[in-house]
């Protein structure tokens, strides 16, 4: 009798769960991981060229209404100061393309505190989706895209040492390096999604030789 | 001279290869020091207290040829009159800790737990390929097996590929024991008690913390302190995707 009545109940709540993903009602997405890169390598034509390419991508899934910006940090230059990634893409919650929750805020997204930071967020390769709503590569798998430029800090920060951390801010095919994490929060030695090593360098190949594609975080300010 | 060591170098490496390539692998590489329990005790959070589950992470690393360590559960418990509080960090040596491949998945224990904000964000090596058991087998993990009936544990024990990732700790994030009242250990690894509560928020009585062993799902992905449970029984565990397994760490 008890037993009937739990397996009752719990099918009862999966399939309104089922009822809600059909009926529309989920939460709209305002996360994804680009299914494609720009294909120049670090080369995205600075941060206006991958904001569009976000902007572009979400619009393609009929997304509307949604500012989206690229999680990406840019390098000080003289008299042009950094840009943090973590300073551009609002303050969240943030969900992915089948409504499911990435972080409730900045703090969670990067672990501000020391407990959220061990805890973790809710970004990881069953969330990280594409905005086709599909999984991306990780480790394990053939192909592996798992590299995700940042060229952040941990903390979500840009870097402030004068080595090349953002392939010249976004604007290499050649030289220099960017930062990644990992999509799948899953090989480097870490579990870091935003900042887990350097790229090999900023071509396509260069990309594609550590296990990316040129992929990046797409975030929704509103 | 020099030339001999290059060519005994590359010999050894061909050697090598060609040894990877005629077996995969053997067993347990010798520095295994980490496993997830490959099968549960079966009886919930019942494990026969904190020993009884040091003697079964004992008993399934004999099986798996590294007997010869000392192993002991990664469990906490609650401090009870006239008996203070374990800590799991505390019982599980210095590490470094190494997997079935020999891969570490921590270094030492301020690393395993992120002991500083750096290390924290950075996170260990525990993931859903590096935290295998015993065997050498990967822990189904989210979305693995989808199936109406996943979360019962008749359905788990026939279908060895369905989600079961939640490991049980009842450990905070920094691996300390929670403070005595709220249950977080099953009564300390002896209760197979049901909840007050088939919903997890709600619940106010037997309970567990449990990690999520393929760093997925669970809000957060923590490895060793994600969220509670609706009890303590085998079908309790099962509600949420767990069937009763846990680490093993080896003290030397």
């Amino acid at each position: 009798m008890k037993k009937t009545g739990a397996v009752a109940a719990l099918t009862l709540s999966l399939l309104s769960g089922v009822c809600v993903a059909l009926a529309g009602q989920q939460m709209p997405m305002s996360f994804f991981v680009t299914s494609v890169g720009v294909g120049k390598g670090g080369d995205l034509g600075g941060l206006a060229g991958a904001d569009a390419h976000c902007q572009m991508l979400a619009a393609a899934t009929g997304s509307t209404g949604k500012t989206w910006r690229a999680y990406l940090s840019t390098q000080a230059r003289p008299g042009q100061p950094a840009v943090n990634a973590r300073d551009r893409i609002g303050t969240g919650p943030w969900y992915n393309a089948k409504g499911q929750p990435i972080s409730q805020n900045q703090a969670e997204l990067h672990g501000d505190t020391l407990e959220m930071a061990q805890r973790g967020s809710d970004l990881y390769k069953q969330s990280a989706l594409t905005e086709k709503g599909q999984l991306v590569n990780g480790a394990g798998d053939m192909p592996n895209m798992h590299d995700t430029l940042t060229g952040s800090q941990l903390d979500g920060r840009a870097f402030a040492d004068t080595m090349d951390h953002t392939c010249n801010n976004w604007t290499s095919s050649g030289m220099g390096t960017a930062q990644v994490g990992h999509s799948d929060r899953t090989g480097g030695g870490n579990t870091s999604w935003n900042s887990s090593h350097a790229s090999r360098g900023c071509s396509q190949a260069d990309l594609v030789g550590t296990g990316g594609a040129g992929l990046f975080y797409c975030f929704a300010v509103n | 001279m020099k030339t001999t060591a290059v060519v005994g170098l590359a010999l050894s490496a061909l050697l090598g290869s060609a040894f990877a390539l005629a077996a995969p692998q053997a067993g347990a590489d010798p520095k295994m020091s980490y496993f997830v329990t490959s099968k549960a005790i079966g009886k919930g959070g019942n494990l026969g207290g904190i020993e009884g589950a040091d003697r079964h992470c004992q008993a399934l690393a004999a099986a798996a040829g590294a007997g010869n360590r000392t192993w002991r559960a990664y469990l906490s418990t609650q401090a009870r009159p006239g008996k203070p509080a374990i800590n799991a960090r505390d019982r599980i040596g210095k590490g470094p800790w190494y997997n079935y491949k020999g891969d570490v998945v921590a270094k030492d224990v301020s690393h395993l737990h992120g002991d500083t904000l750096d290390q924290a964000r950075l996170g260990n090596n525990i993931t859903k390929l590096t935290n295998l058991t015993e065997k050498g087998e990967i822990v189904p993990g989210l979305n693995d097996g989808l199936n109406p009936r996943s979360r019962e544990y008749a359905y788990m024990l026939e279908q060895t590929v369905s989600n079961r990732h939640e490991t049980l700790t009842g450990s905070q994030p920094d691996g300390r024991a929670y403070p005595p009242g709220k249950d977080y250990t099953c009564d300390n690894w002896t209760s197979e008690a049901n909840g007050t509560s088939d919903n997890l928020r709600e619940n106010q009585g037997a309970n567990v913390q449990v990690g999520m062993s393929d760093r997925n799902g669970g809000g957060n992905g923590s490895w060793n302190s994600a969220h509670g449970t609706v009890g303590c029984s085998q079908q309790n565990l099962a509600r949420t995707h767990g069937i009763g397994m846990y680490y093993c760490f080896a003290t030397n």
